[in-house]
């Protein structure tokens, strides 16, 4: 019977050879790239210095999270980033359930399929090609839109240089690149809607307006409820990519958020052990962020695991 | 069924909002191209709307010279084929194990996967961990710590799960090993779901000038993407540009340039997209199924 048992594990074992040696450099990089930075974190609690390295640099408690507390304008950023990304999910989770509806109700395919290529698109732009896009256009003194608002009053709105203004453009340069593409996901749910449905709604006698409000929105509410919690989840992460190319010295007190924040002090001002500190908040409170989401999705049967 | 009045009200104003909505999408990539084409007059008179005036190709002949900008482009290619090749390779390999029922600890080791999704080591220790390593101002910066997505190492794995036993079983009773089985069976029937997983690796690695800003510091090392992010919130490299000692060159205004450099950027994607598009759509739809 051992004999047996062993002879067999001995023979998946050499079968799963290839697959061992494929998996090994995985593991690798999952270790080397993934993990070890987590380790890395530890010198949020130290004083790091190239010099020292990570093991040598000295301990120092909870300073550099004490610093944060303490620091008004670290304050500041830590409520820019919560309210640009609450402010993106609140403005800009409609407009993909919009698109998706309205979709829904073309009947030529011709033009369905065109609209369809035209809104997908920005999505594969890079956010570098969205921010030039978005600042020729709003630029003070060169922008189409000034240009065309200098016809009806005398001067130029700065749009890139008014915190207000700014907000509104990080929004809805958002909204532009990725409404459409988010859209997918609802098309797709809607496909499994019943479509004698819709028929039988009509022999009753109701309307457009009524069949999508009783039964194509019910039909791909689990979809919006399951994007809603986990775009909750996800309020800690505000693109590094999406505010830095639009961000300017004028508006640096509002546009300024942690993932930028830790870029200018950690890597050009080499403060590693503070931006870390900030890093380790960041992700801390991202993972329970996401964790309670999945929790809230659950009670809903919808979950991401 | 012919439709009534207010139907037929209720879809032309659909498809006028929605008309309006892509419209939205072109009108600003058709300015951009309004201003690279047209001359320095008409840009400066503010007269480029949708359509070039005074057609000039100048502003991209001042991009192109001086050999910077091309040197970036070929640096973008180089970044983004073998960046693509090595994460398309090497996610597969963390799939194809954690797809097979006889390998080891598929759990254990798609959970310590998918945990690094939800959290990371973030910039800076991985900034560490890349310098320790000696990677700084080397490709291998940027294609190493990006790898494997795990978001796209999910998706192959459900595909492969997808697949029917029967399918492995008659295989290995035709006397395939697990690499004869994975090449000669398994991936001529993944083709379309690796032709999105390679959509979104290259996108990814096309667009990508972070990675490019932290690591890469010589500038004949850096990519289009950022040259292009540098021209954009810096006037002082636009007029680098304009200032070429050429005797008897019209000016261009550095709008027209930094257009031209957005143009020559997302020329590509915008050659590839529409045969791609059939993809993308079928890729969305399979990551949104749970696996």
């Amino acid at each position: 019977m051992h004999a047996l048992r062993a002879t067999r594990s001995w023979a998946r074992f050499k079968r799963n050879i290839p697959l061992l040696a494929m998996f090994i450099p995985v593991v690798a990089f999952y270790l080397i790239f993934r993990y070890a930075p987590m380790f890395g974190y530890i010198i949020a609690f130290k004083q790091y210095t190239f010099a020292n390295g990570v093991f040598g640099s000295p301990w120092v408690g909870l300073k550099w999270f004490e610093l944060i507390v303490n620091d008004p304008f670290t304050l500041k950023i830590i409520w820019n980033t919560f309210f640009l990304s609450l402010l993106n999910i609140v403005v800009g989770f409609p407009f993909p359930i919009l698109i998706a509806l309205m979709l829904n109700e073309v009947r030529n395919m011709l033009f369905k399929k065109s609209v369809q290529t035209l809104v997908y698109l920005p999505h594969f732009f890079s956010w570098v090609i969205i921010g030039g896009i978005f600042i020729t256009l709003f630029s003070q003194e060169s922008g189409i839109v000034n240009k065309i608002i200098t016809l009806f009053r005398d001067e130029p709105v700065p749009f890139l240089y008014q915190a207000n203004t700014w907000i509104s453009i990080y929004v809805g340069s958002g909204i532009w690149k990725e409404a459409g593409f988010s859209a997918i996901i609802y098309l797709a749910a809607l496909t499994s809607i019943d479509p004698t449905l819709y028929e039988a709604a009509s022999v009753d006698g109701a309307g457009k307006f009524r069949k999508i409000w009783h039964i194509t929105l019910p039909g791909i509410r689990p979809t919006i409820f399951l994007l809603l919690i986990l775009s909750m989840g996800n309020i800690m992460e505000v693109g590094f990519d999406h505010v830095y190319v639009l961000q300017n010295n004028v508006v640096y007190s509002s546009s300024e958020v942690l993932s930028t924040y830790i870029y200018k002090i950690g890597l050009l001002g080499a403060q590693f052990s503070r931006s870390t500190a900030l890093g380790l908040f960041e992700a801390l409170v991202g993972f329970i962020l996401v964790v309670t989401a999945n929790r809230v999705a659950r009670r809903f049967n919808q979950s991401l695991w | 069924m012919k439709p009534t009045k207010g139907e037929q009200l209720f879809y032309f104003l659909n498809e006028s909002i929605l008309l309006l909505a892509a419209l939205s999408c072109l009108f600003p990539l058709l300015h951009v191209i309004a201003l690279a084409f047209s001359d320095f007059d008409a840009v400066m008179s503010g007269l480029v709307t949708l359509w070039p005036r005074g057609w000039s190709t100048e502003a991209f002949r001042l991009l192109l010279e001086g050999g910077r900008v091309p040197r970036a482009l070929l640096n973008n290619v180089i970044i983004t084929v073998v960046g693509l090749v090595l994460s398309l390779v090497f996610t597969t390999a963390a799939a194809y194990p954690l797809a097979r029922k006889r390998f080891y600890a598929r759990r254990f080791f798609t959970l310590a996967f998918v945990f690094t999704m939800l959290f990371n080591g973030g910039l800076i220790p991985t900034y560490l961990v890349v310098n320790s390593l000696d990677l700084l101002n080397s490709y291998w910066a940027l294609w190493l710590p990006g790898l494997i997505s795990t978001f796209n190492m999910l998706i192959i794995r459900t595909f492969f799960l997808s697949l029917p036993d029967e399918l492995f079983d008659s295989a290995e009773i035709d006397g395939c090993g697990e690499l004869r089985t994975l090449f000669h069976i398994v991936l001529p029937l993944s083709i379309p779901v690796f032709a999105t997983i390679a959509l979104f690796y290259g996108v990814g690695y096309w667009n990508n000038f972070v990675s490019v800003l932290i690591y890469i510091n010589k500038t004949e090392m850096q990519n289009l993407t950022l040259l292009v992010q540098q021209m954009i919130q810096s006037q002082s490299i636009l007029e680098g540009l304009n200032n070429a000692p050429d005797a008897g060159q019209t000016p261009m205004t550095p709008e027209s340039i930094r257009a031209a450099g957005i143009l020559v950027l997302v020329a590509p994607m915008l050659v590839v997209y529409p045969f791609l598009q059939k993809y993308f759509v079928k890729g969305v739809m399979i990551g949104s199924i749970k696996g």
